[in-house]
């Protein structure tokens, strides 16, 4: 390969700095490094920093030889800022601390001494660039380059311009580096200038000036603190994130210098992204002399950012391409409920349910009035119905989540303590659950075996989504935005589907109103769908594996970083479905009345809906709430009703889905004779039923005469 | 004749470089892997620098990957010559007083990958001593150093010679800086560093004599993983100038450097303590039982595996005071091994709980049983759940970011390891924060065959396979798959010490190394379930609709039904399911289930 031509290299830079400028909005010119030329010039930035995304769109081969190549760059950028400076320079600078005036004075000194007739001299040039220069360059890497993991750092990205992300496991104190020391000889008071570019330097052994090399006197050097360039250095350590880490393996290290400006940016378990340029590093003293064949490595920061907390930092990283192809694979709202939890069987509504309550719904705030957008279900069941798993499968995937049991966690410790500092006797607030997983979920089991007093501070959290203490002359309002998923186990050992919900689990209506969602799991003996079940588990141990005519599971790591996604939607109701949401609801409080029914169906129930269908719409990343949306929520609410109406059901009437279509049907025609069956359709999905069940209920009763179809199968007429 | 051993005797990394591929393949073939010394069996102060040697072990820690200099110049500053050199398999330059080396070019630099790796934490003393006779090789015990240094080539010699000479100069120079350090830290801010050797071993197991190296690796495969039991060939380097107690004083202000002092001592321990292993050749292991040897034989295991199980459960019968199921199960426990592991579901997990020990007549009852069961299994580890050691033992290992290393902590185990927990010495007390860690961190091994990492910043889950015994006087607070109660007989109870030694005296040399086989081969051999599962699937419907509502039949007892079966049937010999099997399994399942129901008055 040819050698790069550097002079050309330089002066591409000085073009580039000199011409480039961004049009704004309103049209106006900015020259973006003219301007940082002229600040640093007047010294009022320290950084002078190279975009090379700008770099790229003026000259792509030389913002590639940069990525190559930064050390060299660097420096190169460096002498060009230097050459320029003078030119931008437009008013006398104040001396900013006692180097500045050092070097002034030396400059001017320079000057006088070499006052020869028509020898152009710059007096600069006798001192060390980096005595002079009080800048620092940095370049900032592509917005379209990739992070590369700690892992994969390695000996070809040696000089090369590298983004890694990691979490800061150690910092040293900032320490002040030798960049430049400056002697003056005791003999002849000559000034002896040397740069230090490593970490450790050997200080010359005798004066070199001319004075004292003539005279052979060979005089001493005394080091000059206020003489010396400093400069400000911290070393760091990062780690790999854990997701980063193949299986089985240990998180590798790197560590980073970071020198000025790049210093005091990160703090031990900060999540960071760090551009800079990965060297080698000569071992000296000891190692060099024992292990003289090792090479440390480090990277050289240019330019520090911290991530926000840890899951939002993940969650940044948009998804790849392979991932969106798998995620768009086939429906992804029943593919990733089932992803939940995948070793339990079944239970498919749950897993929607509980899906959504991850995603979770919009929080609203009309008039200063809040709406929780936060979703809470409860789960009841027989003992031995894979609760527990559940919840601890959800605790395990949300990113943010609290688990507790009821039994194990007092009312204080599920909301806030008061406590008094021992030393100081101050009193302090000490979060509990609650207000550990704000933003969260917060799972409980045996919610049922919470001891009533501390159930009401639930009370609070669940609608308001706040706690407000009043204790110990405390007065405070903590946020608590949870989703609370709790767990109980019925009141008798068994529900009995002949008694309410409130003397099924012994809890408040109005705390049991609170929740969204109310599932009864139930574990009935089931010919066929035992069989299925055995037939599933038989088909593991076979042969090792899940059956391959399921869908298979996401990764959870996945379903994380997507569910990161939807947080991000805000979706609104339109206008045109309020109509809808209110007749189906209006619906609900009718079917409510005239059954005999064990649920409640209050105002809570129309905000569920809402929820749910605001999460579904989430769920899909639309920012807009469908017609399919509601349909589903008002399903899923549905359902919740029919796990615990399920039992009575099956004992006392034992109807089909045909026969309740059929009702439905005859419902919907009232006094006339005809209805349109798009009507039905939309009647019946509302209560849970599928549309292939309603064209076979139509089929049925019309093969028995008791209907007719028009033609074009839109009208339903009795006959 | 050509003797390869021989020839591997005096093999130096110099002359292994000039034809790395023909030695490779050599080494692969070579039929006595025995003559190469095993540094677990003979000691490494023996052999010189730069020899050949394997070492067997777990890996414990990775560390960051070094960079060395594949290829470097150096200068003669008398002759003026200049030689090119290698730094591949070796830590020192060997490089001689008026030699100097060219850093400025022709420098070649590669990637290595840093390992540190402890002998199996838990290798029962059996293992050991057979381990020991396999590979004990005499020579290295009767030849002092110096003598085994003549053996090898004149050029080599020198050069060895000539190193040693520039060691000790340097020594003496190190130790110099190092006495004056010490010197200057007792009178700044007297923070000596005197690390003991425990800490420097970081093995797993507290109590427990062991070996650890640094093995470095050249191959780039990341195929390594934490825990993985390995046996590595390699060469020695046991310079004592790698020892980070002889480090130079330096200048905090001159040389900011981030590495602390407990963390260069860490990682550079004394090589005679931790001797460093450059890696020809790594293999994984799939058990370290001696006894098993060569590829498995599927066939022969199954055939023999009948009488092993006789004696087996003849003697686990009689020390479990004439309990046979509890010796069924037990044999199953023995043999158990996780063989799936798909995303949070895992299968094969056997976590055994035995309550209802006559901990009243017999107090130490737990612990004789484990003296037996430490006899069959090549490793294991018992550990008495005490209020006290729940919370004082570190059971999680901890990234420790002082000293920049994992910090073992006894649930770091290598695949099939047994461990034994007593839970009869259990007594009353307040368990602390820790303790409580430790107690659910036993509950997630149990249940899902995981151990979480401590990194501080974030937590790690790390697969694992250790079958875990619980043996309890009531049922045990931590979760298992299969709980049975003991039921003892009345006569048996009498005579237990007696039936101990009766044991041990049925119990020969020759019985108990048939049993250990079978039980090491029948992890490793393969199983298979034939499509037809008809009576599976029919069973369990019938179970589920027998059951009654107080304990119902759920999936859950169908995997461990399948479970059970499978080693119900490997134990017999049987590599698929049979009818009659299956049957079998049911009927120690019900049993069981009985039992559970009413129970015995405690002991």
């Amino acid at each position: 390969m040819a050698m790069r031509d550097y002079a050309s290299d330089k002066e591409g830079f000085k073009n580039f700095f000199i011409d480039f400028c961004q049009t704004d909005d309103e049209g106006h010119k900015f020259f973006k490094y003219s301007e940082q030329l002229s600040k640093v010039a007047h010294r009022e930035q320290v950084s002078f920093v190279v975009e090379l995304d700008d770099l790229h769109d003026m000259n792509q081969e030389l913002a590639e030889a940069v990525m190559k190549n930064t050390r060299r760059y660097t420096n190169m950028v460096s002498d060009v800022v230097y050459e320029m400076i003078p030119d931008y320079k437009h008013r006398e600078v104040a001396a900013k601390d006692t180097l500045d005036v050092y070097i002034e004075h030396r400059i001017m000194l320079e000057a006088r001494n070499h006052r020869i007739p028509g020898e152009m001299r710059d007096p600069r040039n006798r001192y060390p660039a980096e005595l002079i220069r009080r800048f620092e360059v940095y370049f900032k890497d592509m917005s379209t380059s990739k992070s590369v993991p700690i892992r994969e750092v390695k000996a070809e990205h040696i000089g090369k311009l590298v983004t890694v992300r990691g979490i800061v496991t150690r910092c040293t104190d900032v320490k002040p580096l030798l960049v430049v020391a400056t002697y003056s000889c005791s003999a002849c008071g000559a000034e002896t200038y040397q740069p230090v570019r490593s970490l450790q330097f050997t200080p010359p052994p005798a004066c070199t000036a001319d004075e004292c090399r003539l005279n052979k006197t060979a005089g001493q050097l005394h080091l000059q603190t206020r003489g010396s360039r400093f400069q400000k250095f911290q070393e760091l350590k990062i780690q790999e994130h854990s997701d980063q880490v193949p299986v089985g393996h240990i998180p590798r290290q790197l560590s980073v210098y970071c020198r000025g400006d790049t210093t005091r940016r990160a703090q031990p378990g900060d999540h960071v992204a760090i551009t800079g340029v990965f060297l080698p590093l000569l071992n000296s003293g000891f190692r060099q002399m024992v292990q003289g064949l090792l090479s440390d490595t480090y990277l050289e920061a240019h330019g520090v950012t911290c991530l926000n907390q840890t899951d939002e930092g993940e969650m940044a990283e948009p998804l790849t391409e392979e991932e969106l192809a798998d995620l768009a694979e086939d429906d992804l709202y029943s593919r990733m409920a089932r992803s939940l939890a995948p070793e339990i069987y079944g239970h498919e509504d749950v897993k929607k349910a509980l899906l959504l309550l991850l995603v979770g719904g919009v929080d609203k705030r009309p008039n200063g009035m809040k709406i929780r957008g936060n979703i809470n279900i409860c789960l009841m069941g027989d003992p031995g119905v894979a609760k527990s798993q559940l919840l601890n499968y959800i605790d395990r995937l949300a990113p943010r989540s609290q688990y507790t049991t009821g039994r194990g966690s007092s009312g204080v410790g599920l909301t806030a303590a008061v406590l008094k500092d021992p030393f100081t006797g101050e009193m302090m607030l000490e979060g509990g659950a609650l207000v550990l997983a704000d933003q969260g979920v917060c799972c409980i089991d045996e919610f049922d075996k919470m001891a009533e007093n501390d159930r009401t501070a639930i009370h609070e959290v669940m609608e308001q989504q706040t706690i407000s203490i009043a204790k110990a002359g405390i007065m405070t309002c903590l946020n608590a935005r949870v989703s609370i998923l709790a767990a109980a186990n019925p009141a008798y050992g068994r529900y009995n589907p002949k008694r309410t919900i409130e003397q099924n689990i012994q809890l408040p209506a109005a705390l049991l109103s609170r929740f969204d969602l109310l599932w009864l799991i139930q574990d009935k003996p089931n010919r066929e769908k035992d069989l299925e079940l055995a037939k599933h588990i038989a088909y593991v141990h076979q042969h090792s594996m899940q059956p391959p005519g399921q869908t298979r599971a996401l990764p959870m790591k996945l379903v994380r970083r997507y569910l990161g996604l939807t947080h991000r939607k805000h979706p609104a109701v339109p206008r045109n479905l309020t109509e809808y949401i209110v007749s189906s609801y209006v619906e609900l409080r009718r079917e409510a009345r005239n059954a005999r029914d064990v649920t409640f169906t209050s105002a809570r129930n129309l905000l569920a809906i809402l929820r749910l269908s605001t999460a579904l719409a989430r769920l899909r990343l639309s920012d807009m709430v469908e017609k399919e949306d509601v349909s589903e929520a008002i399903r899923l609410v549905e359902m919740s009703k029919q796990s615990l109406q399920h039992v009575e059901e099956n004992v006392q009437r034992g109807i089909s889905a045909t026969d309740r279509i059929f009702a439905i049907v005859r419902e919907l025609a009232g006094s006339s004779n005809t209805v349109k069956i798009a009507d039905v359709i939309e009647r019946c999905v509302d209560k849970g039923f599928k549309p292939d069940q309603v064209d076979n209920c139509i089929e049925e009763y019309e093969n028995l005469n008791v209907w007719q179809v028009n033609q074009v199968r839109t009208k339903i007429t009795f006959m | 004749m050509h003797d390869f051993s021989n020839d591997f005797d005096r093999v130096t990394p110099d002359v292994w470089m000039l034809n790395e591929a023909s030695w490779n393949e050599r080494l692969v073939q070579l039929p006595n892997w025995q003559k190469i010394p095993l540094i677990n069996s003979n000691t490494s102060h023996n052999l010189p620098d730069g020899s050949l040697v394997r070492f067997r072990g777990m890996v414990q820690d990775m560390h960051n990957p070094e960079f060395f200099f594949e290829q470097f110049e150096v200068f003669n500053t008398v002759t003026n010559e200049i030689k090119n050199k290698s730094g591949k398999y070796t830590d020192t330059a060997h490089i001689l007083e008026n030699e100097k080396i060219n850093y400025t070019e022709n420098l070649k630099s590669a990637q290595r990958q840093t390992i540190v790796v402890v002998s199996m934490p838990g290798l029962n003393e059996w293992a050991q001593t057979i381990e020991d006779e396999q590979n004990h090789l005499e020579h290295l015990h009767h030849q002092p150093n110096t003598s085994k240094r003549s053996n090898l080539n004149t050029k080599l010699k020198r050069s060895h010679d000539d190193s040693d000479d520039d060691q000790s100069a340097m020594d003496v120079e190190n130790e110099g800086g190092a006495n004056k350090e010490r010197r200057t830290a007792e009178v700044v801010k007297n923070t000596t560093m005197v690390v003991s050797r425990e800490h420097l071993l970081n093995f797993p197991l507290p109590d427990v004599a062991s070996k650890s190296c640094i093995v470095k690796i050249y191959d780039d495969s990341d195929n390594l993983k934490i825990n993985d039991m390995i046996e590595v060939v390699g060469f020695l380097s046991v310079d004592p100038a790698l020892s980070g107690e002889f480090q130079a004083e330096k200048d905090p202000l001159l040389a900011p450097e981030c590495e602390s002092e407990a963390e260069i001592i860490t990682h550079n321990p004394p090589p005679s303590l931790v001797p460093r292993l450059h890696a020809v050749y790594v293999k994984k292991l799939e058990h370290c039982n001696p006894l098993v040897k060569g590829a498995p034989d599927q066939e022969m295991i199954l055939k023999e595996a009948n009488t092993a199980r006789e004696h087996l459960l003849k003697a686990l019968k009689e020390l479990l005071l004439g309990d046979e199921l509890a010796a069924e199960y037990l044999i199953c426990h023995l043999i158990a091994c996780v063989y799936l592991r798909q995303d949070t579901f895992t299968l094969g997990q056997f976590c055994l709980n035995i309550s209802n020990m006559p901990t009243k007549k017999y107090p130490d009852y737990a612990k004789q049983l484990y003296d037996i069961i430490k006899q069959f299994v090549t490793k294991s580890y018992y550990l008495p759940l005490t209020v006290d050691n729940m919370n004082t033992m570190a059971l999680l290992p901890k990234k420790d970011y002082d000293c920049n290393r994992l910090t073992s902590g006894i649930l770091q185990l290598s695949k099939h390891t047994h461990l034994v927990l007593d839970e009869t010495k259990m007594e009353q007390g307040n368990l602390d924060a820790s303790g409580v860690n430790n107690i659910s961190a036993l509950g997630n091994l149990i249940k899902l065959q995981k151990v979480e990492y401590d990194f501080k910043y974030y937590k790690m889950e790390f697969d694992s396979d250790i079958n875990v015994l619980v043996l309890s006087e009531g049922k045990s607070l931590l979760p298992s798959d299969y709980h049975i109660p003991l039921r003892p007989e009345e006569s048996s109870l009498q005579i237990f010490d007696a039936i101990v030694e009766a044991a041990t005296y049925y119990l020969k040399e020759e019985i108990m190394n048939t049993i250990r086989t079978y039980l090491t081969n029948l992890k490793l051999a393969k199983y298979s379930i034939s499509e037809n599962l008809q009576f599976v699937e029919d069973d369990f419907i019938e179970m589920r609709s027998n059951s009654d509502s107080d304990s119902p039949v759920t999936a859950d007892d169908l995997h461990r039904l399948l479970v059970l079966a499978r080693l119900v049937s490997l134990s017999r010999g049987h590599d698929t399911l049979s009818r009659e099997c299956w049957d079998l399994t049911k009927k120690m399942e019900e049993e069981r289930l009985q039992r559970l129901k009413n129970r015995a008055p405690a002991l």
